[in-house]
């Protein structure tokens, strides 16, 4: 497999999120809160559904803290490094917020 | 009990999004059913149906249309539409009370026929994580609440066919027994999945299609009618204690009389004179009117074998020898079948019926079943038919059959 350098995965997640959020590129900088950018708990899942499709990885549930564009460009390129040994752990920015 | 008026109608349908346009379509018989365009289309033995002109992007920013299935754009349109026509605004007090009342029958179910094409279609281990939430059949009603910051009681009803007139009717009891003051009631529905459609071919309900033109596919009453055709649509009207309308200078369509709901509790699918009837008769007994002051029908009329003879047969029993003189009118030959908001269109075609004073036409009837003898109203709109006072029918699988009694204003 061949490895992605940082720019290309923040490059793959930036169009995903323009393309299916409809986010204005312009407010996607590295330390850009995803609270901020409308992307709540339920956001992230989706975020999360579209970037396993993009990448063809598959994340595991484990919960993990990411509060910003920057964090979760990191956590996925991490991920793709140790892809396809172990799922990575689910990047969800924290619990859903749900309840029934 | 407190007397009911209906203040605001909104309409996402397949004649049209306004309460004008959509009455002049009933009015001149012209028909939303068609051939139906969607992938996987050529499977269905018949594709029809009557679809709505509607882009969800052109009403939702983004962030919310990624969590709104298309039952609860319409939903939410539709609503918009009633609150807006009925010009009201609400105190934060108010708001505290104000009820929202939504009838489905299939709920989201485009959402789930897209989140189980990867499990199933695809074969992966995962569903799209937003398809609880689109599919769940209280969406509708709970993004009319959240957008309105209504935070009374927020219920969905979901009796099949009858889903909708139930919606109006649950909410037309609390306002006329004085908890609400205001409502908003209807249904929603956005049916034309392809497994849907397939599921509804499977139990043999959908007509064929007409030789001569796709448009005239639904035939109520009629000899050779074949079945119904799912519509797709949402309709709502603004319901208000009369007090609070008159103080407040409302335009009022019409006065909400009564409903009568009862069940068939016998076969699962076969409908019941008994049940039909009775449901009738109880609108009549809520709205304390006699069978004699009801000058026309609207009437369930699907168009399918098993329901439009009970129907028949059912109003018969109710009026006795006058049921040959009061007209009734299928509009389901022009919108399809819109099931869960089937019964909340038809109610809002009967208002606009009343105030127009027309009775509007069963279209496509051209040699009527034997077993179907009243006056459909065929062919053509009757100027000055439709009285002052009307029943909406609306007869459900499950059983549940609801009747609205609707008066137009003097």
């Amino acid at each position: 497999m061949t490895s992605l350098t940082l720019g290309d995965t923040e490059k793959r997640i930036r169009a995903l999120l323009v393309k299916d959020f409809k986010l204005d590129p312009i407010t996607l900088t590295r330390d850009a809160r995803l609270e901020d950018l409308g992307i709540d708990s339920i956001g992230m899942a989706e975020l999360i559904f579209n970037v396993e499709d993009e990448f063809g990885m598959k994340l595991s549930d484990v919960a993990v803290q990411l509060s910003t564009f920057g964090e979760v460009v990191q956590f996925i390129d991490e991920a793709m490094a140790h892809q396809p040994a172990a799922a990575a752990p689910h990047p969800l920015a924290r619990p859903l917020q749900t309840g029934t | 009990m407190r007397r009911v008026a209906v203040t605001g109608i909104g309409l996402v349908s397949p004649l049209g999004h306004d309460a004008k346009d959509v009455f002049e379509a009933a009015r001149a018989g012209r028909s939303g059913i068609h051939r139906l365009q969607i992938a996987g289309a050529h499977r269905l033995v018949a594709p029809l149906a009557a679809s709505v002109p509607f882009d969800g992007t052109e009403h939702f920013e983004p962030p919310q249309f990624r969590l709104l299935d298309r039952v609860s754009q319409f939903a939410v349109v539709a609503a918009r539409r009633a609150l807006a026509d009925a010009g009201c605004e609400l105190s934060q007090a108010e708001r505290e009370r104000a009820g929202v009342f939504v009838g489905t029958g299939m709920g989201g179910t485009l959402s789930i026929d897209d989140g189980y094409q990867t499990l199933y279609g695809e074969n992966s281990d995962r569903i799209k994580p937003m398809m609880i939430l689109k599919g769940m059949h209280n969406a509708p009603a709970a993004w009319i609440g959240i957008e309105n910051g209504w935070r009374g009681p927020n219920l969905t009803y979901s009796t099949a066919c009858s889903s909708s007139s139930v919606a109006i009717g649950e909410a037309w009891l609390r306002v006329a027994c004085g908890p609400l003051e205001i409502a908003i009631a209807g249904g929603s529905e956005a049916p034309l999945s392809l497994g849907s459609l397939k599921a509804w071919e499977a139990m043999h309900t959908l007509a064929s299609e007409d030789a001569t033109d796709p448009a005239r596919s639904c035939k109520p009453f009629s000899r050779s009618r074949s079945g119904m055709v799912l519509g797709e649509g949402a309709a709502f009207v603004v319901l208000e204690s009369w007090e609070r309308a008159v103080a407040r200078g409302a335009a009022i369509h019409g006065e909400l009389l009564g409903y009568g709901l009862t069940t068939d509790a016998g076969h699962i699918a076969r409908p019941s004179v008994d049940g039909q009837a009775a449901a009738m008769a109880a609108a009549l007994a809520a709205a304390g009117i006699a069978a004699d002051e009801v000058d026309a029908i609207n009437a369930h009329g699907t168009g399918t074998q098993a329901n439009d003879i009970a129907e028949t047969a059912a109003i018969k029993r109710v009026f006795g020898a006058r049921a040959g003189r009061i007209p009734i009118s299928a509009t389901k030959a022009l919108h399809g079948h819109l099931l869960g908001a089937a019964g909340a269109l038809e109610f809002v075609l009967s208002l606009l019926a009343l105030r127009h004073g027309v009775a509007l036409p069963t279209m496509h009837l051209d040699v009527p079943d034997p077993d179907c003898d009243l006056d459909y109203v065929a062919h053509g709109a009757r100027v000055g038919a439709a009285g002052r006072t009307m029943l909406s029918n609306s007869f459900a699988f499950g059983g549940t059959n609801a009747v609205l009694a609707v008066r137009a204003v003097d």
